[in-house]
């Protein structure tokens, strides 16, 4: 059983072994060993020219890291949370995103940005926004958000690897969070693949798409409603842009309903891009009723557990979407 | 009967010494000489590129008010010995990133006038295929062209990154505006860039007007080259081909001795 965190971290250590051009850069990474100890050991193995601390100059250091990128480097580039990408979106989206195609290709940008996205435990609203959808939203970026440990690590191989840029929506609260992980996935070459969705258990009578730590919470609802006979069958989508939209119009072929989930807010989120597609697609004429959204609140995350706990789709909500999908 | 007047080359010198315009420093002991020694073939050259850039410039206005060039377009003319002494004191093998007035630029790394017209006009012929446009052209060690105000500081900075990284002895030129040098993430920059030692050398094109604000309303200090605190500078007469010239190769120098940034 290996965490999220160490899977990172293994990440990390095999990509900076692997390939010299790789480097890793953010506030306290190196000799606090990581806000989050995602990078712990690192600095001390590969030091100061491999793994850099900055000052917290987001916009800085971003835009030097995509510098960097243009030019021989391959930099992983953390923001403690994307809460701070914010200080620093012009230089992921105008300089990073769209260089490859205003440059007609002769410039490439291999960058990962990474850190935790999302709602944490009590941060408060300006720590807790997810941004999946405003990166998602932007064409020359690929975006990932892992859920398991083997997502974690085979995802931020593959970033590394990609040479265009890409956004990886790590989640604070799965850090800690151990998982199975096979021979396979804990070798040096183990990948998983950009822009491909992973069905994580099977299942015939409605589907539900998540992303991140959602999808933990579909898999707890799915074990409930097997005990009442209904069988979800659910979809772990890895990467969200390019979105896997096949394998969802697959599924919901074969189970007629669908229930996105997701943390973000409900707006123009994932959830909604889902749903547009597979009405444009041909499943929607597999569906057997309106496809049903599962997001957080659409409100600024408050304080107070119990506010913070109904402002997060939980296991209840759901159960409660499923069985209002199926009329039950 | 046909009268020829013709020259003797015997008359005329092969180089000539000139004075140039002392610059102000700032956190350096010395700048460079006041003297600059010029050939009759750099003579040429200089002259003959920056005449070249000032009618392109000049057609490509032409252009824009026909609305056969789109959008914006930002031009060069009278700014053209900046460039010129800049790229004839760096190899081909060093870095160059500039803001949005990068026509002078693109022509001085290298790229034929030809592929400018075409890339300002969107056409398949330009340099990047009119996918770019006047404000996002590329060449080898050229990387444009950038259309949000400062965000080429940091990239330059990064571009400084990486061929230290290297270790391959190259500098990377950035330049910005005077607007632009009121922007916080050039600040952010210099304190990287000085922290890790970068060879950038960041350059200021101070034409007194960020669009239509004149500098003294923009910018509580003028002294852009001062602006960079703990980064030593020099203000320089960059209405002088020469004076530019002499500046960068004493910048570049103190880069390449690992004194960077400047």
């Amino acid at each position: 059983q290996v965490t999220v965190r160490d899977a990172l971290n293994q990440a990390l250590d095999e990509e900076l072994e692997r390939d010299e051009r790789v480097f890793l850069l953010g506030e306290e990474v190196a000799q606090y060993d990581g806000a989050y100890k995602i990078s712990r050991g690192l600095w001390k193995k590969y030091g100061d020219k491999r793994v850099i601390d900055t000052p917290i100059s987001e916009m800085g250091f971003a835009g030097i890291a995509v510098g960097a990128a243009m030019v021989w480097l391959r930099p992983v580039c953390e923001f403690m949370t994307f809460n701070f990408s914010m200080q620093a979106i012009d230089q992921v989206i105008n300089s990073a995103a769209k260089t490859c195609y205003m440059s007609a290709g002769s410039i490439s940008v291999p960058i990962v940005f990474r850190g935790p996205n999302g709602a944490s435990a009590g941060v408060g609203a300006q720590h807790s926004q997810c941004f999946a959808a405003w990166y998602g939203h932007c064409p020359g970026l690929k975006v990932v958000s892992p859920w398991s440990s083997e997502d974690a690590k085979g995802l931020l191989k593959a970033s590394i690897r990609d040479d265009n840029p890409v956004v990886m929506l790590e989640n604070e609260l799965l850090y800690g969070v151990p998982f199975e992980m096979t021979e396979q996935a804990q070798s040096k070459d183990f990948v998983v693949p950009i822009g491909k969705a992973k069905i994580e258990r099977q299942g015939t009578h409605v589907t539900l798409v998540s992303h991140s730590r959602p999808v933990g919470h579909c898999l707890e609802a799915a074990a409930v409603l097997a005990k009442e006979g209904v069988e979800c069958e659910v979809i772990n989508l890895r990467t969200i842009r390019p979105m896997d939209i096949e394998m969802v119009e697959a599924s919901v072929v074969k189970t007629n309903h669908l229930v996105t989930v997701e943390g973000g807010w409900p707006q123009f989120g994932v959830g909604a891009e889902i749903c547009a597609r597979i009405m444009e697609g041909s499943a929607f004429n597999y569906l057997d009723a309106p496809a049903v959204r599962v997001t957080g609140a659409d409100v600024p995350m408050p304080y107070a557990k119990i506010l913070e706990d109904n402002c997060i789709p939980q296991v209840k909500d759901i159960i409660f979407a499923v069985k209002k999908t199926l009329n039950v | 009967q046909v009268m020829v007047a013709s020259r003797n080359y015997a008359y005329f010198a092969n180089e000539a010494t000139f004075e140039i315009k002392k610059c102000d420093l700032h956190c350096l002991e010395e700048g460079p000489s006041t003297t600059a020694v010029m050939t009759r073939e750099e003579g040429l050259h200089y002259y003959k590129t920056m005449q070249t850039i000032r009618c392109m410039e000049l057609k490509s206005d032409q252009l824009y008010k026909q609305k056969i060039i789109r959008g914006f377009c930002h031009l060069y003319d009278g700014q053209e010995a900046c460039c010129v002494g800049l790229e004839v004191a760096i190899k081909p093998t060093d870095h160059v990133i500039t803001a949005y007035r990068a026509h002078g630029f693109t022509y001085a790394r290298g790229v034929p006038v030809r592929e400018i017209l075409a890339e300002l006009t969107g056409r398949e012929g330009g340099c990047v295929k009119g996918k770019g446009g006047s404000m996002h052209m590329y060449t080898k060690n050229f990387y444009g062209g950038n259309g949000i105000v400062g965000a080429q500081v940091p990239l330059g900075a990064g571009i400084a990154l990486a061929c230290k990284y290297f270790g391959k002895n190259e500098v990377c030129l950035t330049l910005y505006g005077d607007g632009a040098a009121n922007q916080g993430q050039i600040f952010e920059t210099y304190n990287l860039a000085a922290l890790w030692k970068l060879p950038c050398i960041f350059i200021c094109e101070n034409n007194r007007y960020g669009m239509g604000t004149l500098v003294e309303r923009a910018a509580a200090s003028t002294d852009y080259y001062k602006r960079g605190d703990f980064i030593p500078g020099l203000r320089v007469d960059g209405m002088d081909v020469l004076c530019v010239r002499e500046v960068t190769k004493f910048a570049v120098e103190h880069c390449r001795a690992g004194k960077g940034p400047i």
